[in-house]
């Protein structure tokens, strides 16, 4: 080291140096700890922890193959500072109306309103058929002005402003104009399946079928994270301590098919066109799985505007409503006798008596809707639908077995419709019939129950003889589509053997024969079994000769069947007058839904349809 | 040179304490440095974080979008307004067969071939080559 740099002189120098800038250092950190400390306080106090939430997204429910039916999508709730606009901006307002989708004079008004008066009702925003009733605007968004009038710092535009627009109107540049988004649940398909999936209200809450039922799986889980914020309330990603990501919501897949569902509700419509009825209702199911392929109702409502819908039109009246289900109860009586051996297909019954002795007492029977000249048997009881015939097979199993019998084809119990608020319907024990209940309940009088439970007792012999659970959910998916669980068809409990459900579906047949009270729901080609349902409604206390519940609950093929159709029509008004008759009201339905599942569904014939060689089956070419 | 014991110290001394200074002071810039650099990756990271979700809310919206387009209603719209014509099979329309379309159709091909008609329909053309001299 050489003895200039080393000199006194330089020493001190540079010793000098160093604590003048320690000193500096000392003093800054007086300054900034003692002098300053107040202002800089304030400063520290903006820069806060911030604890951020972050949403998971809810899971999507989807039909059979796949196609949404509700997802979570972000909409922007878009509102106006009236104290932020520029003049220079005025321009832009039409655009921003039409952009809004708000009348321009309409939303003039608006903008232009920069104060209100105490007393004021806040002004809300007008609500078109996208947009909901405005939010009631809050204190936090009014400021006190000199004038004794509230100054608007915030009046909502509009509800639901899609990304694309929000992004039109950020390169409008209007200043004061701006939203915030939020995810929003969203149903493509409107009202298709309502009351099956049911909706999200608008405090994000889900309020009624798979929607609610399913929520565990669909809602997800929120995530969050611990950081800090600067003063512009702007995260410091950097100062991010704690951080759990959300996990998204399983997807839902339903049994429910579009297609399927499409053709029910348009079938609904057809027949509210031409009978104007209270209700109706139509299921269709897996004859096999007992999975349900459509359910629809009328009244019916559209998801998208729930909050608009009556309650009445929410329910759904297959498995919250309960009727007499007349004659479709008669395959009860007819398959418990033959189950037990106590009669046979071919057994025949005298059904031209008005009264009969059981348990040693004369009983009246029921009127049939014909005068019969010879003994029926069990298969022309049923084709010919037969209140005595019924009533006669009933009484061969006595009154506590034709209950059981009832209970066993699930009357009486709720089926397990897994949401909605089902009910049991209405099955009396023996001990409460009064004396003629054994002449009228196999009649389907004196006992009531929901669509739904008519429809599987049906199932029962479509499925070979087992009862089976409704089921609507198929499969649950993750966020990648995998699937997660996959449920099978549930059978409740076997009810009849598989030869007696053989049996009983060759009579049924004879319903859709010539011969049959539903001769309207035959299919050339196909074999149908089905069974018509009239029963008379209580008015005022008293059987109504003029309001009927219609229904036809049938499946097909009958000798191997794929699906369980029920068409139930409630208080039809029969053009002309007449009355609505299963045959009339609810038989051509189960057709004409029938007719196009057999091609939707690949459903082949038990015999050609065609009756030519076609163009496609000659190799196309001529 | 001074070479004394009091002056070497010293001047080791300065030596030291200025490479303390450095040393401190690059420690201290290196950690300014990388505080920063963390700062603007983490920065870049919410940036890109942002824009992932961006991008998955436009997706969310054109699932939706799609969905409503694809459904029952408004396609059957579309083929009334189009005028497409578009109507559902009837069973009366089809044929069902048990066996392959492709074979019944290769089959039906290779007759079309070899039959003798076919023969007939698709003669033979000899060129006969002229002679050059």
């Amino acid at each position: 080291m050489s003895k200039g740099f080393a000199s006194n002189y330089r020493i001190v120098l540079l010793a000098s140096g160093v604590f003048l800038g320690f000193a500096l250092v000392g003093f800054r950190l007086v300054q900034l700890h003692v002098l300053d400390r107040e202002r800089l306080v304030r400063n520290v106090d903006r820069v806060r922890d911030s604890f951020v939430v972050e949403q998971a997204r809810r899971g999507d429910i989807l039909d059979a193959r796949g196609d949404v039916l509700a997802t979570s999508r972000s909409l922007i709730v878009l509102g106006v500072d009236p104290q932020a606009l520029r003049p220079e901006d005025e321009a832009k307002w039409p655009e921003l109306a039409r952009l809004v989708g708000l009348p321009a004079a309409e939303l003039t008004r608006i903008l232009r309103t920069k104060t209100r008066s105490f007393e004021e009702t806040p002004a809300a925003a007008p609500s078109g058929p996208t947009t909901l009733p405005a939010i009631t605007l809050s204190q936090d968004v009014d400021e006190a002005a000199p004038s004794g009038e509230r100054v608007i710092r915030w009046t909502k535009l509009s509800e639901s402003i899609e990304e694309s627009t929000y992004d039109e109107i950020l390169k409008l540049g209007v200043k004061g104009v701006y939203g915030t988004r939020s995810y929003r649940r969203t149903y493509p398909r409107n009202g298709l399946a309502a009351h099956v999936i049911g909706f999200v209200n608008k405090e994000n809450t889900p309020a009624s079928g798979t929607e609610a039922f399913a929520d565990f799986y669909l809602r997800g889980q929120d995530g969050w994270r611990e950081s800090e914020k600067d003063g512009l309330r702007r995260e410091l990603a950097q100062f991010r301590t704690r951080e759990v990501r959300p996990t998204d919501g399983y997807s839902v897949m339903l049994s429910i098919d579009s297609a399927v569902q499409h053709m029910i509700e348009a079938e609904l419509q057809a027949i509210v066109a031409k009978f104007n009825p209270e209700k109706a209702t139509i299921i269709v199911s897996d004859a096999r799985s007992g999975f349900i392929l459509g359910l629809g109702n009328y009244p019916n409502f559209n998801l998208n505007e729930f909050f608009r819908a009556p309650l009445e039109s929410q329910k759904n009246v297959a498995i919250t409503d309960q009727l007499e289900p007349g004659s479709t109860f008669k395959i009860v009586a007819a398959a418990g006798a033959l189950e037990e051996g106590l009669a046979t297909p071919g057994m025949r019954f005298d059904c031209s008596a008005e009264t009969t002795i059981y348990k040693g007492k004369s009983i009246r029977l029921m009127r049939d809707d014909h005068e019969w000249d010879h003994a029926l048997s069990v298969a022309e009881i049923i084709s010919h639908s037969s209140n005595r015939g019924a009533a006669l097979l009933a009484m061969k199993l006595g009154d506590q077995k034709f209950h059981d019998w009832s209970r066993a084809f699930g009357f009486g119990e709720i089926s397990g419709f897994p949401f909605g608020g089902e009910i049991p319907g209405q099955l009396n024990r023996p001990e409460k019939w009064s004396g003629i209940d054994i002449t009228r309940i196999p009649a389907g009088y004196s006992v009531a129950a929901t669509p739904m439970q008519i429809h599987y007792a049906m199932g029962v012999i479509a499925s070979g003889g087992e009862l089976m659970r409704p089921q609507i959910i198929r499969e649950i998916r993750d966020s990648q589509g995998e699937a997660v669980y996959t449920f099978g068809g549930v059978a409740r409990r076997r009810v009849i053997g598989e030869q007696t459900a053989s049996q009983m579906a060759q009579m049924l047949q004879g319903v859709v024969g010539p011969n049959g009270t539903a001769a309207k729901a035959a299919i050339p080609g196909y074999l149908v079994a089905g069974k018509t349902g009239t029963a008379q409604k209580i008015i005022n206390g008293r059987y109504s000769n003029r309001n009927h519940v219609g229904s036809f609950v049938g499946f097909f093929p009958a000798t191997a069947p794929r699906v369980v159709i029920t068409v139930i029509v409630d208080d039809a008004k029969v053009p002309g007058g007449g009355a609505g008759y299963g045959s009339t009201v609810a038989a051509p339905s189960f057709k004409h839904i029938a007719e196009q599942l057999i091609s939707y569904l690949d459903i082949k014939p038990a015999v050609p349809v065609a009756g030519r060689p076609l163009f496609a089956l000659e190799g196309g070419r001529r | 040179m001074n070479k004394s014991d009091t002056h070497a110290f010293v001047n080791q001394l300065l030596v030291y304490t200025l490479v303390m200074i450095c040393f401190t002071g690059s420690v201290g810039l290196s950690t300014v440095w990388f505080r920063h650099r963390i700062s603007v990756t983490a920065n870049e990271s919410r940036k890109i974080e942002a824009s992932l979700l961006e991008v998955e809310r436009r997706i969310a919206e054109t699932t939706a979008l799609i969905a409503a387009e694809q459904s029952p209603n408004a396609l059957e719209q579309k083929n009334t307004v189009m005028r497409l014509g578009l109507v559902r099979t009837r069973e009366a329309q089809m044929v069902r067969i048990s066996e392959s379309p492709e074979q019944r159709l290769a089959s039906r091909r290779n007759i079309e071939i070899f039959t003798e008609d076919s023969v007939r329909l698709a003669p033979v053309n000899f060129r006969v080559a002229a002679a050059s001299r």
